[in-house]
């Protein structure tokens, strides 16, 4: 049995792409931002003006973009497991480079809002509100470094070869997560930049 | 499976699509956070939305939508979960 | 035995155990002190037994998971050890240093110990767990230097495998952290903060690191289940445990002084902390279950079994019950702590180092598994042990509970010494059992004397 029949037999049996330990990682990590925002949610309801009044000063245009350019660089992950699919190592290191690219101007824009935050004197402690503002986006914006340092370690690996047409979990693997961060901001950006 | 044109037709189209689809409800999105819309109604669209961007995220760009139940009832248990709650402390808070 | 040199483990072993003993005999000197506040007072009063309670516990512990390295590293590094005679020295310089120091805490004084030990030159007695004169600590930290150097060494010149990496890891962890105990600040917030660097990270961090790895061997040993599966297992537990457990030292920070927002990220996290353990327990029986061999040591099967059951329910369930914010407010410092950290002690760190000297042991003195009268004996203590603890805890839980409701949270709470007085028959059981504990404990080591045909390798 070759291991092309090999990958269409897992994916008749209906497990996801990657490795099932990054699977259970993901879930691992759900959960724990689903509590995270459950906790904001909940706090919010005890502290309704408080948050309406405070969320009024957060940047929505900084977190639309942000949605919008990790959309993108999930896009491009999606292009990149594609291009291994089909064998093609070069494309996919290319596009994962990009995913990579777009991650790291996501960091650049949310430096600058926690730059402008910062230099406003608001912090930790400044209101539950905020509390949860910084928390919530500090937490998430590690994931978004850790999530591009897996893209690299795989992009570099497809660039050396590693990777075949019949043989990439490693790339499925670290494009999983990378979905899962995006997938986190796409309920985090609603909640705490619009919701009121 | 394996060549380039397949996983056009089976994979990148479909997810441009999607793509394309989650810039739209990103739009919408912040078109109501930029107006500073509120109360229950625009509360629950605003999470239908992201419930449907997740699901969109965990189908086709996760590629779930090709997995069996349980992985896809997961998902979309963790997202009802969630949006669920946030859904009833909203309303909580209205009181 | 593999390698020669993991002879080296058997009186680290036996120390343990006999520290273990004593540790309990004070325990129920406390137990019945509880209810008879006098008992052997002034001579052994109620501080001085609870000193020499928690320090032996922690102790053994130590001579435990030093035993346990110097049996696992060599067979995992496939070479001898590096200094087998290193290793026996600070055997002995462990010991005599521990059992001065137990012999200081019953005969001295402490403040007159705090004086004649340089504790003014730099002060770090006087706090929970780490009542150990300046001298002792610094022996500690000795000891730990050279049983680290030992084992690092043998690692660097042999395999590297998981299991030796994150027991390695957990190791080094465990002296870094303990470094934290010679920080003593004049600020009684911050010091409290740094306390739990040694206590929390230490327990609900780099110990749990060691917990995996020595429960991984052990499952490999008796199962027979290929070491990738194992391996895999391994990184996804102690991931977990980190992930969970380094923020969820904020569950720690709700009342000391420290900024609001700890009894935010102390409760999320610390809510998640269960799960590292919920996943050995799933790791244990899965294991056993695609076992790929009989092995003949039931009796360490049982015990790896029972760890991750025990150290899930007190650790995990126990803990979370009063992990919460709002929920700790009021259960904060009563005996629902106790209770906790009763069954959470023994049943992942106690039993782990069973599990380990229950597989060891037997290898050691020269064959694959005891006879079978002494692993029933040993199973006997294992149960006795075991359910003397469950019934311990529900009678603290119990004891906590209506100390919270009288004196916290009725329109109408009584004082501390008055709330003390109506629990206090929870306090008799709770003695009462201790002595059924003791009696597992014993049969546990006449076990160890127990004949009949030993059990050669399946």
């Amino acid at each position: 049995m070759s291991t092309t029949e090999l990958s269409s037999d897992a994916r008749q049996q209906g497990t996801p792409p990657g490795d099932l330990a990054i699977w259970f990682f993901i879930y691992a990590e759900l959960l724990a931002f689903g509590v995270f925002f459950l906790a904001y949610a909940f706090a919010r309801a005890h502290h309704v003006e408080l948050f309406n009044d405070s969320q009024r000063f957060l940047n929505r245009e900084s977190g639309a973009i942000n949605t919008v350019v990790l959309i993108t660089s999930s896009y491009f992950v999606v292009r990149a497991v594609a291009a291994i699919r089909a064998g093609l190592a070069r494309q996919c290191a290319r596009w994962l480079g990009g995913a990579i690219g777009l991650g790291a101007v996501f960091l650049v824009i949310k430096l600058f809002e926690f730059h402008a935050k910062f230099s406003a004197g608001i912090s930790l402690s400044t209101n539950t509100f905020y509390m949860f503002y910084l928390s919530l986006t500090i937490f998430h914006f590690m994931h978004v470094i850790l999530g591009m340092v897996i893209l690299a370690a795989v992009m570099v690996k497809a660039l050396r070869g590693g990777y075949t047409a019949e043989q990439h979990t490693g790339v499925e693997t670290g494009a999983s997560y990378w979905h899962m961060v995006d997938l986190v901001w796409l309920i985090l950006f609603p909640l705490v930049y619009v919701i009121r | 499976m394996n060549n380039i044109e397949n996983q056009r037709k089976q994979f990148i189209r479909p997810c441009t699509r999607i793509w394309l689809a989650l810039l739209a409800l990103t739009a919408v999105t912040y078109g109501i956070g930029h107006m500073e819309l509120g109360g229950t109604h625009i509360v629950m669209l605003v999470l239908a939305i992201s419930f449907i961007k997740g699901e969109m995220v965990a189908g086709f760009f996760m590629g779930l939508r090709h997995t069996g139940l349980l992985w896809r009832a997961i998902m979309a248990g963790w997202l009802l979960i969630v949006g669920g709650g946030i859904a009833i402390a909203y309303l909580i808070g209205l009181k | 035995m593999q390698y020669k040199s993991q002879a080296v483990a058997k009186p680290y072993f036996v120390a343990a155990i006999a520290l273990f003993v004593g540790q309990i005999l004070f325990g129920l000197i406390m137990g019945y002190q509880y209810v008879a506040g006098d008992f052997l007072f002034p001579e052994i009063p109620f501080n001085v037994a609870r000193m020499v309670h928690t320090n032996l516990l922690i102790v053994w512990l130590l001579f435990g998971f030093m035993g346990a390295a110097y049996y696992m590293i060599p067979e995992e590094a496939e070479t001898e050890l590096f200094s087998p005679k290193l290793a026996l020295v600070m055997f002995w310089i462990f010991l005599v240093a521990g059992a001065l120091t137990i012999v200081g805490y019953l005969t001295v004084p402490y403040a007159g110990l705090a004086k004649w030990t340089m504790n003014d030159v730099w002060p770090t007695m006087g706090r929970e767990f780490l009542e150990q004169p300046l001298p002792t600590k610094l022996g500690i930290v000795v000891v730990a230097l050279a049983f680290l150097f030992n084992i690092s060494m043998t690692t660097l010149k042999g395999r590297k495998t998981s299991i030796s990496l994150v027991l390695l890891a957990g190791l080094w962890g465990l002296a870094i952290f303990f470094l934290f105990s010679f920080f003593n600040s004049s600020n009684l917030a911050i010091d409290k903060y740094f306390w739990w660097w040694t206590v929390h990270l230490w327990v609900e961090g780099v110990w749990e690191l060691i917990l995996g790895a020595l429960l991984a061997f052990v499952l490999i040993k008796v199962t027979g289940v290929d070491r990738e599966v194992i391996e895999k297992w391994l990184y996804m537990i102690i991931a977990m445990t980190l992930i969970t457990g380094i923020i969820g030292t904020g569950h720690h920070y709700y009342w000391i002084g420290a900024p609001e927002y700890w009894q935010w990220f102390g409760s999320v996290f610390s809510a998640l902390e269960p799960i590292p353990f919920f996943m050995m327990t799933v790791f244990a029986f899965n294991m056993v279950n695609r076992r790929r061999r009989e092995h003949p040591n039931k009796a360490a099967t049982l015990w790896a079994l029972g760890t991750g059951v025990m150290a899930f329910l007190g650790a995990g369930v126990w803990g979370f019950l009063h992990t919460l914010a709002p929920v700790n407010y009021y259960t904060h410092g009563t005996q629902i702590t106790a209770a906790h950290g009763h069954i959470a002690f023994y049943g992942a760190y106690v039993m782990v180092v069973l599990t380990i000297i229950s597989y060891a042991m037997p290898v050691m003195r020269g064959r694959a598994a005891n006879s079978d009268k002494a692993q029933v004996l040993e199973m006997w203590s294992f149960w006795l042990m075991t359910v003397a603890i469950v019934f311990i805890t529900l009678f603290l839980t119990a004891a906590g509970i209506l100390q919270v409701w009288l004196q916290r949270m009725s329109d109408t709470p009584l004082d501390f010494m008055t709330t003390q007085g109506k629990i206090a028959i929870f306090y008799w059981l709770r003695e009462i059992t201790g002595f059924v504990f003791l009696l597992g404990l014993v049969l546990y080591i006449v076990s160890f004397f127990t004949g009949g045909d030993s059990k050669k390798a399946a």
